[in-house]
């Protein structure tokens, strides 16, 4: 899909995965991946999820799994920057108050 | 005049008596013959001068006129001089001296002097309508009690004719306009829709006299929806009668045009802001009526507030204001729109709601609430009636016009329908079509986004639980309109799926799977696992109402 976007950058201290569009059942598998990696640096991750318009219960669970992953290992996990949408879905699943949740990447802080 | 005195009228009196007498029983110009009237009886009795004065409103004028100079059309006050006291005391006026007299009016024409004069009164059963007056003797003298006498036998039958002149030139008039409105209500009748059987819309109007200032009008347009208005003209009679016509022929010409309700009026407005006259304006409500999702789509234009009734029994009123057509040529209008689902619409008039009730008051709409209340368990075209019953019985301060759109919910409705392969690619597009089905009933963009999320999470569901991720599946959704919900169907051609296995989870429980039946809980108003008919495979069905505000 066009507008999709996945992508993963350094910032500030953050290993960044960056993610817009629709995220669905068809290519939440690759978010997922995306998340495990950036885990993988062992830096504090952020998931910007500015530009995302729609996301399912797939895609909540690659950020669930990357949360968990990250606080069994002392790690740092932030969602930065989260649109109305992704916003919607987290208070449908009572999910926005777990998540660490940031309006930009500066608030966040390492 | 005595008996006795009879035998002293001569052959030329009798003669002219019975000349006068015949000549204004037959004549049909009326006027002419009292002008030659007057002059022959003044030339007769050998006055210098002779006049006919009528009772016009609060004023006499002369109506006809003989001597040196025409006074016809002169005009005194009603009371003043001896013509006023000859009407007040209706007795005749024998006045051997006019100057001395101390109700003489003075000279009113040039300098002819007045100086004796006989007036006699027009009298009928309802009071005088007139006087004759005879002015000076030719050569000299006075008029005596013969000539008073004289005149009062010619006074008769003037008063008479005049009378019967008036009162057939009444009727006379009174045939024109009843002809003149007999062609508007006919005219009114030829612009009301024919009565089509089964079809959802249904009007009625009661004129509150010979013709009315409202019309209504419906008909098909090519996409199957129906195009509707009621209206109604300031004012009464012919002026409005020739509004309403033209009003209601551009209402019925641009409403083709596929524009919205509010820019349907916005054009009329426009039109008849070029063309009608000052000081008139009309009320317009239209809109459109689609049967195939019971959507309402309307704009109003100073028509009281329209009536949504639910099947369920609950009201609600909409308004969607704007000021009435013809006014203001920018005029804005607001919209509503809104699925019927098997309720009513009801639209009327300002004549319904100003009825008065026993106590005097004017019923307003709660009345008008009342009303339609008390016909509800009747069909569509029944409760018109009952209601027309009920007012018939109420004396109507202004025309009353009804429109009802009846949705009937009995066949449900297909709104959408899609089949596709179990690829989650395919996922955007079940999204797509369940999002302009809800946009098509103006759902609220939250509201959309969740339902969207549900309907999103069952089809994964089927993808990764029934067809275990194979892509070459296939799904199928439908959505219907059944009494006021939307009915979403999903089916799949999968192995049977252990229906007790799906449950929602613990959303406290902080793990990634799962979520999916939580969302659909939170979401629908119910869902449930049913058997396709065929037998195979899976059909999950979801329910939402239509009542968005209660979501």
């Amino acid at each position: 899909m066009s507008d999709r976007i996945l992508s993963s950058s350094e910032e500030q201290g953050f290993r960044v995965v960056s993610v817009g569009g629709e995220v669905d059942l068809s290519w939440s598998p690759q978010l997922r991946k995306a998340i495990l990696d950036a885990l993988a640096t062992k830096k504090p991750v952020a998931v910007n999820l500015a530009q995302v318009s729609y996301i399912d219960s797939s895609g909540i669970a690659a950020l669930v799994e990357g949360f968990q992953q990250a606080r069994g290992k002392n790690q740092r996990f932030a969602l930065v920057a989260i649109s109305s949408a992704v916003r919607a879905v987290l208070e449908l699943a009572r999910l926005d108050r777990v998540f660490p949740i940031y309006p930009t990447l500066a608030d966040a802080g390492v | 005049m005595k008996a006795g005195q009879a035998a002293a009228l001569s052959r030329d009196e009798l003669g002219l008596l019975a000349d006068f007498s015949e000549a204004i029983a037959v004549s049909l110009d009326i006027e002419t013959t009292l002008r030659e009237a007057v002059q022959r009886i003044a030339e007769h009795m050998g006055a210098e001068a002779a006049a006919l004065f009528l009772v016009e409103g609060d004023q006499v004028v002369c109506r006809g006129s003989h001597g040196a100079v025409d006074i016809r059309g002169l005009t005194l006050p009603l009371g003043r001089g001896i013509v006023g006291r000859t009407l007040r005391e209706n007795r005749i006026q024998l006045v051997p001296d006019v100057q001395a007299d101390p109700d003489f009016a003075g000279n009113l024409v040039g300098d002819f002097i007045a100086r004796s004069m006989v007036c006699a009164p027009l009298s009928t059963r309802d009071g005088p309508i007139g006087a004759m007056q005879l002015l000076n003797r030719v050569g000299g003298g006075i008029f005596d009690d013969h000539d008073a006498d004289f005149l009062r036998l010619l006074a008769g039958p003037t008063a008479l004719a005049l009378n019967n002149a008036r009162l057939v030139g009444e009727l006379l008039e009174q045939n024109r306009i009843k002809r003149e409105f007999e062609l508007a209500r006919q005219m009114q009748r030829e612009l009301q829709p024919p009565r089509w059987h089964g079809f959802p819309v249904h009007g009625v109007n009661l004129p509150a006299r010979e013709v009315s200032g409202d019309f209504y009008d419906y008909f098909a347009l090519p996409d199957g929806r129906i195009g509707f208005f009621i209206g109604d003209v300031s004012g009464k009679g012919m002026d409005a009668a020739m509004l309403m016509v033209r009003a209601s022929a551009l209402l019925r010409l641009v409403g083709q045009d596929r524009l919205t309700p509010a820019q349907w009026l916005a054009r009329v407005n426009r039109e008849l802001c070029g063309s009608v006259g000052r000081g008139m304006f009309v009320c317009v409500l239209a809109g459109f009526y689609d049967p195939s999702t019971s959507i309402i789509h309307f704009a109003s234009a100073g028509i009281p507030p329209a009536l949504e009734r639910h099947a369920d029994g609950r009201s609600r009123v909409h308004g969607a204001g704007g000021p009435p057509l013809g006014i203001l040529a920018e005029a804005g209008f607001e919209e509503a729109r809104f699925p019927l689902a098997g309720g009513a619409l009801y639209i009327w008039t300002d004549g319904l709601t100003d009825i008065r009730g026993a106590d005097g008051q004017v019923i307003g709409t709660p009345g008008a609430l009342a009303l339609i209340e008390s016909v509800q368990s009747l069909s569509p075209r029944a409760r018109l009636r009952g209601l027309i019953c009920q007012l018939r019985h109420q004396p109507l301060p202004d025309d009353t016009t009804l429109l009802l759109i009846a949705d009937d919910a009995s066949a449900p409705r297909l709104l959408a329908a899609l089949s596709v392969h179990t690829d989650p690619c395919n996922l955007r597009l079940l999204r797509q079509t369940v999002c302009e089905v809800l946009g098509r009933f103006d759902c609220p963009a939250s509201l959309r986004q969740r339902l969207v999320l549900a309907l999103d999470e069952a089809a994964a569901n089927v993808i990764r639980h029934a067809y275990a991720g194979d892509p070459e599946g296939r799904m199928s959704l439908t959505v219907h309109l059944e009494s006021a919900s939307l009915v979403f169907r999903l089916r799949d051609w999968a192995p049977r799926v252990d229906c007790d296995r799906i449950k929602p989870r613990n959303l406290d429980e902080m793990r990634p799977g799962g979520l999916g039946i939580n969302l659909i809980d939170l979401v629908m108003d119910d869902w449930s696992f049913g058997v396709p008919e065929d037998g195979c495979g899976n059909l999950w069905i979801a329910r939402k109402g239509l009542q968005w505000e209660d979501a």
